[in-house]
This record gives C-alpha cells, structure tokens and sequence, in this order.
C-alpha cells in the first residue's frame, strides 16, 4: 500500500480508538476517574487573567465539562495545545500577553521539561518555543537589493522583532540573470533582482541576523538551493562561518506545489527533488535553526484550488518530501522538525478550520505512520491571507477582507502570517498600504482582546467541530484518489492536481459571473468602484529603466571580475553533479564566483530542463 | 495549391494564440480564459508560460492565428507587449492584433501607452469573463485570404490555414507519397495512445535534430481534436515543446474539426505544402491519441500512404497481450516506440510486444525509450533508426547517425 493509504487508515484507526475511548471513559469507573483527576489538575494548573476592564479570564478556555466521555473526547481529540493531536495549536501557548504566561505544569510533564532544559537552545521542545515569538510577517521585495533593503528597515520600525520575508522578482525566480536576453523589463518588478553574493550582502545589510529575534524568509523555488547557498555565503562574509549555525529563517522550495501550481520549476522534477535533498540533508547537519522547506498551499489556493484541495494536496506533498528525504536515509526525527508549511487563508468558510484539520492529519499521520517523535509532529504553519481574494473594484475594501481573513488565520493558531496590503492587486505594496497591513495585525493582536488573554478563545465550538469532521473527510477522500493513482508524484504525472485546480478555478469564475459567488464591489453593491480598477488609485512601486539597467552593469562586473575562477567553479559543479554527490555543499563554493544564471546554465546542462505541463 | 475544385465553404473558427510572458508562471487566468474561447468554438494556441518575445511571436506567425493574447501578471508589461509587437512586425506579422489582461497590474495609464505601442486591447481587472469571451470572438474572427504578399513562415502558415478551411481536398490517391514530389523531406507519421508520450518524443528528436544539423529545418504538424459540440478546441502541444521552439522549426497546430480518422482533414494536404517547400529535412506528423482500428496515415490503404514511415509509440500500461493484438497499426508500423520504460511494468510489456512484432514477420525493430529522461540512449537509438530510414546519415553509414552527435 502507498503511504497514503496507510495515513487514511491510520487516521480512521486513531478516530475509531478516540471513539472507543469516549465509550470505555462511559463505562469504565476507573479510566473515568483517571481523566477526571487529570482534567481536574489541568484545570487548576490554568492561571488566571484579567481584561483591562477588570473582567477575570483564564489563560487557557477548556470545554466546560467533567463528564469523562467528553474530557477523553477532547483530549485525544483535539489534544491540549501543544499536545497530540495538536488541532487546537502546535504549541503550549501563543499570542497571548507577555509577562503573564501558565506555568510549566500544564503540557510537558517535569521529567519532560528537566530533559528540554539539557537540550540546546537550537532545539527546545516545542511547548516553550514560540511564546517569546511575533507572528506577524511582511513580505517585501521591490526594485535592487538595495531598495528592498530600505524597505524592510522602513518595516523593521513597526516591528519588535526583525522579519525579514523576501520577494524575488521574475527573472531570479526563474533563475535567471538580469543580463539575460528579454527580461530587462523585469528585472526589480515584482520583487528584488537578485543576481550574485553580493546582492545577497546588499538585501540584509545592516540586521544582525545572528540575534534570537531575527530571522529571514526566502520565497522562492526552483533555483532555491543557489539562493540559499548565497545567503550561507553572504553571511559567512559578514559574520564569520561561526556565525552559520545560528541563522534563523525559511526558504520555500516546494518543488512539488511548482509543478502542480506555480509554474517556477527549473529542472526536471527528479533532478529538482535530488537538489531539495541535498540542500535539507546539509541544512539538517549545519542549519539547526532553519526550515529548509515551507510546503505550501498558498500557490495551489491561488491558482483556484479549494480549501480541501489546498489541504489535501499540500498534507500529500508533505507526506510525499517525508517519503522522499527517508529514502535518502535521513531520520524522520532529524529533519522532522525541519519541515515548515504555508498555507493561504481566503473568505470561504472551511478556512475557519482548515488550519485545526491540517494539524491533526499531519500529526496522526507521522506518528503512527512515520514513526515520528512529537517535534517531528508538530504541523508548524505559516499563513498568508488571500491574494485572489482581492480585487482592483473598490480596492479600500481589501482592508476589510484581509482584516477578517487575518481573523481567521489567527483563529486556526497560525504559528505565523502575513497580511496583504490593499493595493496588492495593482502593484507591489507601496509604504502607505505596507503599514496599514501590518496594523491590522497589531490591532487584531495587541489592540483588540481576542487573543491576548486567553489561548482556544474560540476553539471548539460545535459549528467548527462540525466543519472539521467534514473537511477532514473531504481531504481523505482527495488522499484515496491521489492513491489510487500510485502516489503523489504519479498523479502529477498524470496532471491530477494541477486538472482539479484549473476545473475549480474555471467554477471560481463562472460563479462571479453568474453571480452566485458574491463579490463585493464587482458583482454586488457595484456603485462606482470599478473606475478603481482602470486608475490604480496608489503609486505604483515600479523599477525605472535606469536602475534596471544599472544592475545589469553591477551584474557584468561581477561577471568580468570573476571570470578567471568561474570557469573552474562551474566545472566542478559540474562533475559533482554528474557523479551524484551533494549539489548544495558544492553550490556554497560555486556563488563565491557565479551568478544565479550561469549557475542555473550549468546544472541544466547536465540534468536537463523541466518540460512543463498545460 | 493544386486544386481545382471549388473550396467547400465554412466559417473557419476563430484561432488564437494565449500565452504568459517571460519569468511570468501565472497560468490561472489565461487557463480559465483559453476555457472559456474553446467553450465558445475558438481555436486556442496555447504556448504556456514563461514564453519569450520570439518565440510567441513565432508561434504567431506558424499558426497563422487570428489574434494573440498574453496574460502578465509579474510586472514589465509595458516593454513585454511592445517587445511581441515588433517582434510580429519582424516577421511580417505586424497586422496580427495583440490584446492582453493582468487584472490590477496593468492600469488605463499602462494601457495608453501600450495602445500607443501597437497593442489592440488591454481587458482590465473586474471584466466579466462572458464580456471578454464576447470581445475577443467577436472582434478578431475575419477570414483569412491568400496573400501573395506573405513570405517565408507566414505564407508557408497562409497556405495551410487556407488548406483547412477548404478541407475535404485530398491529393490524387493515385500517387503515393514519395512519387508526388521529389522534395528531400521524409515525412514520419507518429501515433499511439494517448498518454504514450508522443509530444515529448518528437520534442527530443527534434532535440536531437537541431543540436546535429546546423542548417536545414524541421516541421512538426500536430493534430489535436476538436470538441464535437462546441467545434473549439485548445491545441497545447506547443506547451510541452522545448526544444521545437526553435527558429529552425515549422511547428503547426491543427484541430480535427470533427474529422475522425486521428488528423485533421487538411492534414495531407498540409503535409504536400510542407513537401514542396522544401527546406524540411524531417516532417513529424502527430496524429491524435489513437485507438485501436485507427489507421490516421492510412498505411492500410494501397496507394495512399500519407507518410514515408510510421512511428507507433506505446507506453508499458497498454493493458495486456489482449489488447495488444488488437492494434492495427502495429502491423503496419515501420518503428515501434515502447516509451516510459522506467515503468516498472516495462520489461514485460518489452516481451510481449516483441512478441506481438516477431509474428509479423515485417523485421520491424523495436525501440525501447524513457523519452523524458535527459539525454536518453533510447531516443538516440531511435533518432539513428529515423535518420538511416530518411537517408539522413552520413557517407559510410559506420559512423553514428549525425542527427545524434552531441546529443
């Protein structure tokens, strides 16, 4: 059977045993005491808080219950956050209030939390991780490095912490260079141009980005391993090779998720696997603190996927890398906790809990299909609200619809998001609509009382229980057609995923057109809106010929200055690949003196182009 | 054109070329909106995304379209479309109007400014999808007449378009192939299943081709079928080509328009335009995914063989010795293709199959491929096979065929 047959008969294994828990908590006196006294010391273990208004609150909202069917229901369940099956959060505590937190009691056992202590702060249990962590995220990338640069300081301002999320623009996510024939008009459109070591200097300039607050996030795919390689290159130059082990980020490289989505593959997808798993086995070794992978469902959304098609085909991906990175002989427990997932938050109702879903599938499924130990389990999610959702019509009322997306995205105990600014659907996010997402986040967190007080607010209720138990059904069924189809990269080769979406983005559109999917602004409540979206009624963010073509010329330098030791470097990229050994240990040699695009030139020439699919 | 008879008049249906600019991957909306023509009986030419200047407007120019629409949502439009304009008017194309959407990215300022460029027509953010469906069949159908000023590719493309709106015409079946002219091209009928891998074959024997040859050309003509209710069709071989796309390449789509014999009805006299050209080494004719009485090249019938040899590709799940015996086409195959033989299954089906040709008696040589993989021994062996039957190989036969080296 194929791991994903097993992982649907796991899941219904792990539903049919909570059942059966439920019933023998019913019959059994002495399992029903057992829950009874640890409910009890859970419950008493929950400090309380107060509102500024003075009203008392608990720091963590439990189902108001003693009745011992419904605690082992909720235990095994939903699990404690932070606790197997991890549906109402991956850690112990999130978003609340600082200064005030529940003791250690609650989650972790004390043998547990004695052992957590001796581990080292590169690998903490999960339960203390992120309590000290901002969720909010800003995605930028406009023009030069040295633009965006200015950008994400100008951001860093409205920020505790330094979170730098990167856009690159068109040519770098193709792995191209900006000298490459037709592409000067998109050079810094859309994100930054990134060509060389040195724009890699150029684009963190001035972060410390070995402090415990930093961390960098890369957004790009097929040519990820030579981005990555430059950013391990740019930071040995700055702060030493020391200083490597303690680099904190993400870099996306879901190779899968291009092919059925987003269309940024370079390589024929088993080569691109091969380099995804030579740069996670190094980053596993040298990286402790960094994701090497963000599964996404992002893109698969945005390309018209539905909510149980995101989940479905991004939980499947992910169980396909895992499958993958073990034949490689890589321990599940080593990179595990490595692995990071993204995913898109849009208006439609089955967000409220797709987040809660995801987590529980992905849990049940490394556990008691993998193997897995419980930081190898944790389903750490990062989302983005919806871009499709947004439309250029009376743009102002993207703010709302990406507040109430963010609220959403909150509610599913996100690990971390990022809000889109309102004028996204025109341009690359000016200064103006950058704050006032950012805001929104700050309002939704630290202004309003919704999540600051008290951890599962609004956990739980029947509506979202209801909700779960059909969306995870839905996403099961999707794992049984991608079975039956021999696995997930067969199905790919059949165009499954990438079918399904383009049907359901075709529905999507029919039914604006029709009207049964209103959209306010375009089909409904129309007014004079759509003048908005011929004028673009922001300034447009856009890279002037000048600057393109200045890094053009910085490119050739850098080209002409090295072009004694590239040769050489290539060539040993080259038979590195050729005789199989690890491509990324190798790349952290070739970026010293290459360019993206002449390093992208050289692997092709060995393995071959991705030939793409309708 | 040869023939005297009276085209059979039809309203030719609309064609189109879709395509996403350079470094752009955002397919949703051009997939929706190639969709939606199709539904409506357009013809889509969808070449895919990230697609440089030249190469749509060459594709443009091959397929003779009626229009092109690109789809950009990455930024640098302005320059993109205007690189497509004159890129068109390089070729002689320049009277091919282009319009093109990229929701709120590209704004009315961007518009005026690309109109002043030469672009036809920028759909903004928030068009009803049946509005821009609406616009583009109704603005660009026209029919398309022969034009004697149209050189190289564009008149080439005229005569077949031509060809096919007076489908029906066949050539004088009294002749076979060879003996209609004496042009150089040896024409290859490819067919087989669908899913068999065909596309991708041809794309790397074209490979194959380019790297040895460094002057001649190559034509591709590939048939894809048209949907029997709405006459539209989405033509998306062009998607996987990479290496076809390529200045030294006549790639031309063709759409059955509801002939069933797995070609179109202009097929053979496409191939004849091809032939008399000249300037084509090879000529791959790809029939539709076949079945199993099918004979699209019409090997079967005395006298009319369309093709100077048939390539018939199977993958290994053809589903069993039974079904194997009922292929017609295997009889009658000159190459036999077993591709996809990284399947676990192929070993197996390399027995049979084997089999299956030996009772022939026909010395038909099988070829055992994994056309996907780079740079694969099989398709090298094959591309030898092809050249020593096209005569292509160099003086002494000893040496490997040229169309592989360096491959």
């Amino acid at each position: 059977m194929n791991p994903l047959g097993q992982i649907v008969s796991a899941v219904d294994a792990y539903n049919a045993h909570v059942a059966s828990e439920v019933r023998r908590a019913r019959v059994d006196k002495k399992f029903a005491a057992g829950l009874r006294a640890r409910w009890k010391k859970i419950s008493s273990a929950i400090e309380t808080t107060h509102s500024p208004t003075g009203t008392p609150l608990p720091r963590l909202a439990l189902p108001a219950t003693d009745e011992p069917g419904a605690i082992a229901g909720y235990l095994l369940g939903q699990g404690l956050p932070g606790e197997f099956p991890f549906a109402n959060a991956a850690y112990r505590e999130m978003y609340l209030d600082r200064g005030e937190r529940v003791g250690p009691a609650l989650a972790a056992g004390p043998s547990e939390s004695r052992k957590a202590a001796r581990r080292p702060a590169a690998a903490r249990p999960l339960n203390s991780a992120p309590a000290a962590e901002e969720p909010t995220r800003l995605f930028a990338g406009l023009g030069l490095a040295e633009d965006t640069n200015a950008r994400f300081h100008y951001l860093a301002r409205h920020q505790p912490s330094t979170r730098l999320s990167t856009a690159f623009d068109g040519p770098t996510l193709y792995g191209l260079d900006s000298d490459h024939e037709g592409v000067l008009g998109k050079v810094g459109e859309g994100g930054v141009a990134l060509d060389t070591v040195e724009d890699m200097e150029r684009l963190y300039a001035g972060f410390d980005l070995l402090a415990p607050n930093a961390s960098v996030s890369m957004t790009i795919n097929g040519p990820a391993p030579a981005i990555l390689a430059m950013f391990i290159a740019a930071a040995k130059r700055r702060f030493g090779p020391d200083g490597v082990a303690r680099l904190r980020g993400t870099i996306q490289a879901d190779i899968l998720k291009e092919v059925q989505a987003q269309n940024e593959i370079l390589f024929p997808v088993d080569a691109s696997l091969r380099f995804l798993g030579d740069m996670i086995a190094w980053s596993t070794a040298h990286l402790p603190r960094f994701y090497p992978i963000s599964i996404s469902g992002y893109h698969i959304a945005e390309a018209g996927a539905t909510p149980v098609q995101q989940a479905a085909f991004t939980l499947s991906n992910g169980f396909a890398y895992v499958e993958l990175l073990r034949a490689r002989g890589l321990d599940v427990n080593a990179f595990g906790p490595r692995l990071s997932f993204f995913l898109d938050c849009g208006l439609d109702v089955e967000y409220l809990v797709l987040g809660r879903v995801c987590r529980r599938l992905w849990a049940i499924a490394m556990r008691d299909v993998f193997g897995a130990s419980p930081r190898a389990q944790a389903f750490k999610l990062h989302t983005q609200t919806s871009g499709r959702s947004l439309i250029a019509a009376g743009f102002k009322n993207n703010l709302t619809r990406t507040a109430v997306e963010l609220l959403v995205a909150y509610l599913n105990a996100s690990n971390s998001c990022h809000s889109n600014s309102a004028d996204e659907p025109f341009t690359t996010p000016t200064e103006e609509y950058a704050r006032l997402a950012s805001h929104a986040q700050a309002i939704l967190l630290e202004e309003s009382g919704l999540f600051k007080h008290t951890m599962d607010f609004l956990a739980g209720s029947p509506g979202l229980l209801a909700l779960e138990r059909t969306v995870e059904r839905a996403i099961l069924d999707v794992f049984r057609e991608i079975d039956s189809l021999g696995g997930v990269l067969p199905a790919m080769e059949h165009r499954y995923q990438r079918s399904k979406i383009q049907e359901a983005a075709h529905r999507y559109e029919q039914q604006i057109n029709s009207g049964e999917r209103p959209v306010i602004g375009l089909n409904r409540h129309v007014g004079a809106s759509l003048a908005d979206a011929r004028a673009a009624p922001v300034p447009l963010a856009r890279t002037p010929p000048r600057r393109q073509r200045f890094q053009v010329e910085r490119l050739r330098a850098f080209k002409k200055k090295n072009a004694p030791r590239a040769p050489e470097a290539l060539q040993r990229l080259e038979s590195v690949t050729r005789a199989g050994g690890n491509v990324f240990a190798e790349l952290l040699n070739t970026v010293e003196v290459c360019s993206l695009g002449q390093i992208t030139a050289c692997l092709t020439s060995v393995v071959g182009k991705y030939r793409p699919m309708v | 054109m040869s023939v005297a008879s009276p085209p059979r008049l039809r309203p030719a249906p609309l064609r189109v070329l879709t395509a996403v600019p350079l470094c752009d991957g955002h397919d949703s909306a051009i997939v929706t909106i190639n969709l939606e023509l199709a539904r409506h009986g357009a013809e889509v030419i969808y070449l895919g995304y990230h697609q440089a200047a030249s190469a749509i407007a060459r594709a443009a120019v091959q397929e003779d379209v009626h229009a092109v629409g690109l789809s950009s949502y990455n930024g640098g439009h302005r320059v993109f479309f205007r690189e497509v304009r004159a890129q068109l008017r390089a070729r002689g194309a320049a009277d091919i109007p282009i319009f093109g959407g990229g929701g709120g990215t590209i704004t009315a300022a961007d518009a005026r400014v690309m109109q002043r460029s030469g672009v036809d027509r920028i759909f903004f953010a928030g068009t009803p999808l049946a509005e821009m469906t609406r616009a583009i069949t109704g603005d660009y159908a026209r029919e398309l007449r022969p034009d004697a000023k149209l050189r190289g590719d564009r008149a080439l493309a005229r005569a077949i378009t031509l060809a096919e709106s007076r489908s029906g015409l066949r050539p004088d079946p009294r002749k076979t192939a060879r003996q209609r002219t004496r042009s150089a091209s040896f024409v290859v009928g490819v067919a087989g299943p669908g899913g068999a891998g065909k596309s991708t074959l041809i794309d790397e024997l074209a490979a194959r081709f380019l790297r040895a040859r460094r002057s001649r050309r190559l034509a591709i003509l590939a048939n894809d079928p048209s949907h029997p209710e709405t006459r539209g069709a989405i033509l998306g071989d062009r998607v996987s080509a990479l290496y076809a796309q390529d200045e030294r390449v006549f790639f031309r789509s063709l759409a059955t328009r509801g002939s069933l014999t797995g070609l179109s009805a202009a097929a053979p006299a496409a191939i004849e335009i091809l032939r008399r050209r000249g300037g084509f080494d090879l000529i791959f004719v790809e029939s539709v995914g076949v079945g199993q009485e099918s004979d699209p090249f019409r090997v079967f019938r005395q006298g009319e063989k369309l093709v100077d040899a048939v390539l018939f590709v199977l993958p290994p799940h053809y589903g069993g010795r039974i079904q194997l015996q009922k292929i017609a086409l295997l009889d009658g195959a000159d190459l036999v293709v077993l591709n996809k033989c990284d399947d676990p299954r192929a070993s197996a089906a390399k027995a049979e199959l084997g089999a299956r040709l030996a009772a022939n008696g026909r010395n038909q040589l099988l070829h055992t491929t994994i056309a996907a993989q780079h740079r694969d021994p099989g398709t090298d062996a094959l591309c030898a096979a092809i050249g020593r039957l096209a005569g292509l190989e160099s003086a002494g036969g000893e040496k490997p065929c040229h169309l592989c080296i360096g491959a």
